[in-house]
Formats: structure tokens, sequence, C-alpha cells
């Protein structure tokens, strides 16, 4: 009886896989791709942003991430302190991601010792001069896009699959991303972003992959290429630490204050 | 320099050399040299330079231990100014232990805090002296000696405050520019145990959502002198009030909307001018021993406005911000000197969003009663890795029988080289 009920049910998963839209592959794609990021915990990186005028040349900034992942409906939690250039040492930026909601964001200014809310319409605008916006460096929750398979191509010798997702929140700078995603380990190997005349604006190709527990894939290079100004902007992540015991005071407004 | 602020130098040092001699010290330091040429000659005779130079070094060292949850900073500060002997000055704007508990943060030391919403002015924000002759913005503070417990919880952040020393603030002397063109005689206070007084504060802040509030309250010596005059010593007279203070703070983002509110009522300052039969006499005044003092008023002020920002105009990568503004101070013309008494800021805000991170900040303050206006102009951008350019600039139009009308021929453009060692 067991075994017939199986084997029914197995039927009408290959059925309903069979009749699967373009929309619910591309969102399972994007389901199994974040089920596959989940279970960290929390992580440590040390990045060094380097950003490329079209005349090729480099200025650069050091900063260091701490992330914490979010339990149940709760988002991601981050902190970035900025290191480089130096007059903008101990400037912190503390994000709440949220699900389906605005992010919540604060800068920390060292010089005046202010807390100040950033607004999360700001999310189109460039990310400290760089080519990331913000909303590409912010934690990316599935709920944030509608998603469409489009279909399969092989990049960088990696069977892909090509899912396009559009962002929910009308202040994004794009109208549509259409990420190359590795069939083998779901990762994100090449994103391209398309503006608000659905134009092709940029491209990220991310890296260098490396597993950590057994499980997590992380680039240690991701390159943001504008194709309308021809600057590059660069994210070399040194080695990720995972599972370092951070707790939710390191995350709140006072942590904000005495980041170092 | 007052005696605790000797010791605490002694300490810095102390704790200085203790620092330097563990390894895992954080050290730096900053130069910066200031030019600043006045346009019009000064209305005081005496001076008679129209470029000034100035050099300030600042630096900051910083180590932890206990699995990083103690903490101690020091942050010197000095300045050599060519023209004022009163600019010439020297600093702790730090040496602060802080410990971080599950429970509470701790902070014992000589600190800086910041509280507040609004650009034009900053009422709410009491607990650090303004260091007068550092900037005219009243955004660069002395060194606060402080004990500040710190708790953060479900409901909300609370800091509680013990304030034992009273620092202060520093005014521009007769011989520099941007000053009345008076000395200043000792200040007077109120409290008896002058600026021993043992000043307490608290603040409790939240926000839901887009929506951020803070609630503060302040009793002690007041930061804001009531200035008189010294009829002897024909000086200035900082005269300093025991005041209680309340302050309310609101800010609302919607969408590209940020809407402010910093309002402040206070209790206890003496009335700064006084008009009588044969016109305004000044609130305070002393002749050798005996000190008059005008009686306590209490009055409100606010600050209340909206910033709106345009994210990448005209398809480029610069945010456009607009800035509006309303002060307002219940003393009107009997404020003091400091008050933005019925003025209103308009203002406009640029971010390049470059890699060199330049910024500019344009805007007016207009008095609509006394019919006059203040300009300013403040950019910023680094030329290479370690060097920052800053530009000031400010220009006075103030009527005849305003406040400001001793600063008429004192405007100026300052240009600032700031090097990070």
């Amino acid at each position: 009886m067991k075994n017939i009920l199986v084997g029914s049910l197995l039927v009408l998963m290959s059925l309903t896989s069979f009749a699967e839209t373009a929309e619910e592959k591309g969102l399972a794609i994007a389901i199994e791709g974040d089920k596959r990021g989940t279970g960290f915990g929390d992580s440590k990186v040390a990045l060094t942003m380097v950003l490329l005028d079209s005349k090729g040349r480099e200025t650069s900034r050091d900063m260091r991430v701490k992330s914490l992942e979010g339990v149940g409906e709760s988002g991601d939690k981050s902190l970035m302190i900025f290191d480089t250039p130096k007059d903008q040492k101990g400037v912190a930026m503390l994000t709440f991601t949220h699900k389906v909601e605005a992010d919540d964001q604060w800068l920390f200014l060292p010089a005046l010792k202010r807390v100040k809310k950033i607004s999360s319409r700001n999310k189109s605008g460039p990310f400290v001069g760089s080519e990331f916006a913000f909303e590409d460096i912010s934690s990316q929750e599935v709920e944030k896009y509608t998603y469409k398979y489009l279909r399969d191509e092989v990049v960088n010798g990696m069977d892909s699959f090509v899912v396009e997702s559009d962002p929910v929140d009308k202040y994004s700078g794009y109208t549509r991303r259409v990420a190359f995603i590795d069939k083998t380990e779901y990762r994100a190997v090449k994103i391209d972003f398309y503006d608000r005349k659905n134009s092709l604006l940029k491209t990220m190709e991310n890296s260098g992959y490396q597993q950590y527990l057994g499980k997590f894939w992380y680039p240690n290079l991701s390159k943001m290429t504008n194709h309308q100004t021809g600057k590059i902007t660069r994210l070399e992540y040194g080695n990720y630490e995972f599972k370092v015991g951070l707790q939710d005071k390191e995350f709140t407004k006072n942590s904000l204050k005495r980041a170092k | 320099m007052k005696n605790i602020m000797k010791k605490a130098l002694t300490v810095g040092v102390a704790v200085l050399v203790a620092t330097l001699a563990r390894a895992d010290i954080a050290i730096d330091g900053q130069v910066n040299y200031e030019a600043t040429a006045f346009f019009n000659d000064s209305l005081n005779p005496v001076i008679d330079q129209n470029f000034n130079n100035s050099l300030s070094f600042e630096s900051e060292l910083y180590t932890q231990w206990d699995d990083d949850n103690q903490s101690l900073t020091f942050k010197p500060f000095y300045r050599f100014d060519e023209m004022d002997d009163e600019r010439t000055h020297g600093d702790i704007r730090e040496l602060i232990w802080h410990k971080l508990s599950d429970q509470y943060e701790l902070k014992a030391g000589i600190g800086k805090v910041y509280w507040g919403v609004t650009e034009s002015n900053h009422l709410v924000d009491i607990v650090n002296q303004t260091d007068g002759v550092e900037s005219i913005d009243g955004e660069e503070k002395l060194g606060q000696p402080m004990v500040q417990l710190m708790l953060e919880r479900d409901w909300g952040n609370l800091d509680l405050f013990v304030l034992p020393y009273h620092r202060e603030r520093t005014l521009a002397g007769s011989d520099g520019r941007l000053s009345a063109g008076f000395d200043y005689a000792d200040a007077v206070y109120e409290s008896d145990d002058e600026e021993n007084n043992i000043d307490v504060a608290a603040r409790y802040y939240s926000y839901i959502d887009e929506f951020e509030y803070a609630v503060s309250l302040f009793h002690g010596n007041s930061r804001e002198p009531v200035v008189g005059f010294d009829v002897i010593s024909n000086q200035a007279l900082p005269y300093y009030p025991i005041i209680s203070q309340l302050g309310i703070e609101l800010q609302y983002l919607n969408e590209g909307w940020a809407w402010k509110f910093e309002g402040i009522h206070r209790d206890g300052v003496s009335e700064n001018t006084i008009l009588g039969p044969l016109g305004s006499l000044v609130g305070v005044a002393s002749a050798g021993p005996s000190l008059t003092v005008a009686d306590d008023k209490s009055y409100f002020a606010t600050t209340a406005g909206f910033e709106y920002t345009q994210v990448g105009i005209w398809e480029s990568r610069i945010d456009l911000g607009w800035v509006v503004e309303h002060m307002y101070d219940s003393r009107q013309e009997k404020s003091s000197q400091a008050a933005f008494e019925h003025d209103v800021l308009l203002a406009t805000r640029w971010a390049a969003n470059n890699s060199a991170d330049s910024t500019l900040l344009v805007g007016a303050v207009v008095d609509y009663e006394y019919q006059d206006f203040s300009l300013s102009i403040e950019g910023t951008t680094r030329l290479m890795e370690g060097l920052s350019l800053e530009i000031e600039a400010r220009v006075f139009a103030p009527a005849k029988d305003a406040p400001l009308y001793l600063f008429r021929d004192e405007d100026f453009v300052r240009l600032t080289l700031s090097y990070y060692l």
C-alpha cells in the first residue's frame, strides 16, 4: 500500500514538473540556491574594493563585513566597517535585511559620532563610489524578485541555468537581472543587469569559488563591469570565517558606534 | 587648561606609555593645514591681517582586550593658530575606557556623544561643550568627562550619564577674526560648585520602521553661556546658569523624504537682554565683586524641516538633496546671540558618488524678521589616498540691528588640507 502511494506520488511529481511554467522553474531554482546558502550561521570576511576608471586608474578601499543569518521570518543582519581610505576609517554601516519590506540601514560617521538612518530609497545609488549599487551588495532574499527560467547555457565550461529575476521594489535601478547559475552547485557565475530603460548596464562575474564548511560556496572575486561607462569595480575577498559565534548584540546601533 | 584637564593629560600620557608597550595598539594620526582668507579688513583696528594660517594635529590610540569586551581610546588634539591665541589650544577629545557586557555597556573617562537629527542647528545636543574657536557651525566639540551607562533592550535604548566636570565654551579672542572684538573674563557659574557641579543626563531612543524618536533630559551647568559684561575689566563675561532641558528628536523617512524635528524646553536660563526704559541692557553684568544677573526665564526652541534626496539625477551618479529647515526660539528678540530665533535654512547637498567621495553643501540661512541672511559653502574631496581637501566659505549679510552685525566684514574662504598618517 505504502509503495503504491509513493509510486503514485512520484508520478504526480514528474507530471507537475513536466507542466512547470518558466516562472515556477525560475522560482524553484532561486529557492534551491537560497536553500544551499542556508545554515551558515554567522560569518566574517575582509575585502578590498578596487575601483578602475575608464583610463585604468585604480583606487581602493578596505573593509570588513560581519554577517548574522536571520532565523525564521527575519532576514540577515550585517555590519560593514571601513578601514581605508584613511579619511573614511571607522565609518560603519548596519543593515537589517527584510524579506518583503524595505531594509533598515544606519550609517555611523565617526568624526561627529553621529548615527544616521539612511533611506532604503537609496538602493539604486552607487555604493561608496563603486559600480556596485546598494541593492547589489545587500542580502539577496528570494522574496525580493520574481523569477523566470529562460534557458540552459554553458558558461565558463559549466552547464548553467539562465534565470531572469525582476525586482519587486519599484525603487530598484533595474528592470531585470539575468543570472547564470551553475547546475551542480547553484552558484551565480555571472549576472547581467538591465537598467530602467531595459538596456544592458552592468555585468557581474564571480570567480575563484571556494567551498567552506563542506557546503557553502563563496567567490574570492566579484568583478562588476559597467558597459555604459567602461568602469570596473573588483571586490577581492579574503578568507571567510564561519560560525565564529557572532551574536545579535554585535548588530545593534550601539555596536555601530564601537565598530573598530 | 584647567587642573582637571592637566590631570587628564597626565593620565593620558601614562596610558599612552602603557599602551605603547602593548603590541596590539592601533595608532592613527592626522595633520591639517588650514588657510583662511578674509575678504574685508577687520572692524577691529588692532587686526591688520586678512590671511590666517593654522595647523592642527589629532591622533587616535586604540587598544582592546578581554576578548574585545574592553577597550581604551585616547584622542589628543592640538591647534596652532597664527592670529588668535584663544584658537591656539589643545584638548583631549577622548580618553575613555569602554566595557561591553551582555546586559550593559559602560564608558568612563573623557568622551563624546552626539544627539540630534537636524542639519542647521543642534539644539538637543548638550552633553559635549562646543569648541567654538574651531568652527562657527557648532559641530566641533570638546572632550567631556563622563560616566555613561548604555542599555540596549527590546523596548529601545537608554543612555544614562553622570557628567562631573564642565568645560567652558572656547570663544575667539580679540586678536582673532570671527570674534566680537572682546576678550573674555573668567567664567562665572550659578552653581556654588562652579565647574565641578555634577551634571546628569539621560536619553531614550528607539524606532518603529522608518520612524525614529528620542527623548532626553539634562540637568546641570548650561553648555551655552549667557554672555554678559564685566564693567571693571571691560571684558565679555561668560555666565553659566544651572538649567534643566527636555529634548525631543523625531525623524521619519518616507521614500526620498527625511522629515526631521528637534525641540527643547529649557528652564533656568537668565534673560540675555532686558528691554528697559533706556533700551536693551545686558542680562548679566559684573562690576568687580558685585554680579547682577537677570531673572530666569524658561523658553522653548525648535528646528523642523525635511531633506529630499533625488538619487542619480540626470541619469548620472550624482545624488542631489534639498534641505529646508525652520528654526524658532520662543524668546524672539531676547534670545541669545547664538540662537536662531526666526530663521530658515535653504540648502542643497550634492554627492558625486565618485572614487574621491566628493560632496558639496551650499546653503543660506535667512532671518525673515531681521531681513538678513548668511551663505555657506562646504565641500570635501580626496586628492589621493591619505590626502583630503576641504573648502568652506561663508558670507554674512546681517541687518544693522541683528546679532550677527558684528560679523558683517568677516566673510571668508577657508581651505583645509588633511594628511592622514
